[in-house]
């Protein structure tokens, strides 16, 4: 009973934590420094898949060894298209941000279905059949390269924040932006390291969605509610409560799916979205600055 | 000079705040700005600091214009601003706020903290703590101590013992006459008129962005017009 509620539930919201903790980190960040929503996250994910797909098929290569080439792709796309897209409508109100991501998320997605069509597909077709650890412990390779990968990540990302003179930079911006270019910081260099940091952890978390489940142009998109969830649960501009959030958001939709009463599922698994809606809802009606005390969304 | 402005004109969107100021600093002067509620003051200061578009006028540092120059500039240059309200980072800590203040520098830092240290003994203990836990006075220390990482030859001070308690605001007074004994240039604004006056050597008193007095501080000090218009008698 307890291995299988490790097996099929927690191992899984573990999984999923680790996906949206990736997407949220960069939601949070980029609304600590750029203020605004940035609603293309979702699909720049699904971008970071499909680069390591093209990887994966051209090259032969295992998606997860794919994920540093799509990653830093990923994050020199953020970088243009932030030159491109957002640069130009930085002095101006946050909803001309909001409404031009929308746009971005749109040509996005649709240069994702012209490139790598409309079904699904997976990196490695057929089933994988999992490891199995001290004879009961049963788990897929993907989801332990998931979630190892992922702690990395977040450990070199609270190095470079609390230790590297540019993470420095990036959190005393997202702090107060005013008095970062009275103290002399180079915003616009934080505002790149920023998007390549962002667009490098939604390639990850892309692949990662990809590795657990299969491609298809919508993944990202699809993912984008738990993320803003994860990061608002956080504490929107707070990375490591985008971490947490993340973790939260991902377990608490797995698990509310386990025959907590009786021998039926507690939510029907169909409805594990709503768990996170749900979630994200009750956080802005009572702690709209989430959990690490973020800044009001909004 | 060290720093000269001469008839700034401007403000915010079509507003003109400042309607004509002149301000002046020399090497190693303490110049207190004063005035009633309004008169530009602020403006004055984020103005010559690139914060606040100039419409007309001139600023000289060392000699050299630097009118409309970017905050980031007037760094390099070696111009330091504290501005009143939001001026530290508070989720960093003490130590990480000083090192953002030296993000141009390129030279090691170790000899401006202990600068900053030897100047503000109280934030050794609190290095380590995040700026935003601090009270009232050692915030206002960490920002000023923040704005001494480039070792600025002016410093810009807005209303920096605004809300602190008469023992505290004497204790930043007294600091800023320090930093000043080293030989920066000091341009202050300071709602504590007579306090502030009471160590400068240049006085500016504002009314409606203007200039309406100038003088020593003693001199404004013991003139019964600035006395009973903008001292309280």
């Amino acid at each position: 009973m307890l291995l299988d509620f490790v097996n099929f539930y927690l191992i899984p919201g573990l999984v999923l934590g680790c996906i949206y903790a990736l997407g949220a980190i960069g939601v949070s960040l980029l609304f600590g420094i750029l203020r605004f929503a940035h609603f293309a996250h979702g699909d720049l994910m699904t971008v970071g898949a499909y680069l390591a797909l093209l990887l994966v098929r051209v090259a032969g290569l295992a998606p997860i060894v794919a994920l540093p080439a799509a990653a830093v792709g990923t994050a020199l796309l953020a970088v243009l298209i932030d030159r491109a897209a957002y640069r130009p409508f930085r002095e101006k109100q946050t909803i001309v941000l909001v409404i031009a991501s929308f746009g971005v998320a749109l040509m996005l997605r649709s240069l994702v279905q012209l490139l790598g069509g409309v079904g699904s597909v997976a990196y490695v077709p057929g089933i994988q059949r999992p490891l199995v650890l001290f004879d009961s412990l049963r788990i897929a390779e993907r989801h332990l390269w998931i979630i190892g990968v992922s702690a990395l990540l977040v450990v070199v990302l609270h190095l470079f924040l609390s230790r590297s003179r540019t993470g420095k930079a990036m959190r005393a911006m997202s702090d107060e932006r005013d008095l970062a270019r009275i103290a002399g910081i180079d915003t616009e260099r934080v505002v790149v390291w920023t998007w390549l940091i962002g667009g490098g952890l939604a390639a990850a978390a892309g692949v990662f969605l990809g590795m657990d489940t299969q491609l298809n142009p919508y993944m990202g998109w699809d993912l984008l509610l738990p993320v803003f969830a994860a990061a608002i649960l956080g504490g929107i501009g707070r990375p490591y409560g985008a971490i947490l959030g993340g973790l939260v958001i991902g377990l608490a939709e797995e698990l509310a799916t386990y025959p907590w009463i009786g021998t039926t599922p507690l939510v029907s698994p169909d409805y594990k979205t709503a768990v996170a809606f749900a979630i994200m809802v009750a956080m802005l009606i009572w702690r709209p600055t989430g959990l690490l005390r973020g800044r009001q969304f909004g | 000079m060290l720093l000269e402005a001469s008839d700034l004109v401007g403000g915010y969107g079509g507003n003109d705040v400042l309607q004509g100021v002149s301000l002046a600093v020399d090497a190693g002067e303490i110049a207190v700005v004063v005035g009633p509620n309004g008169a530009g003051k602020s403006t004055a200061l984020k103005a010559l600091f690139g914060l606040v578009g100039l419409r007309a006028g001139c600023v000289l540092l060392d000699g050299h214009e630097v009118t409309g120059w970017a905050p980031e500039r007037l760094v390099a240059a070696g111009m330091g601003f504290v501005p009143q309200e939001r001026n530290v980072f508070p989720t960093l800590t003490v130590e990480e706020n000083l090192e953002m203040g030296a993000y141009l520098r390129r030279d090691g830092i170790a000899r401006a903290k202990e600068a900053v240290w030897a100047l503000f003994p109280d934030l050794v203990a609190k290095r380590r703590q995040a700026a935003g836990e601090l009270s009232g006075g050692q915030r206002q220390m960490v920002a000023i101590g923040r704005a001494l990482m480039m070792a600025p030859r002016l410093l810009l001070l807005d209303e920096p013992t605004a809300g602190l308690s008469p023992k505290v605001m004497d204790e930043i007074l007294e600091r800023v006459q320090a930093i000043n004994a080293t030989g920066v240039g000091i341009l202050m604004v300071e709602q504590n008129a007579r306090a502030a006056l009471a160590v400068a050597h240049r006085g500016y008193v504002l009314q409606t962005g203007r200039n309406r007095f100038t003088g020593t501080g003693p001199e404004l000090l013991a003139d019964r017009e600035v006395a009973l218009a903008f001292l309280g008698g």
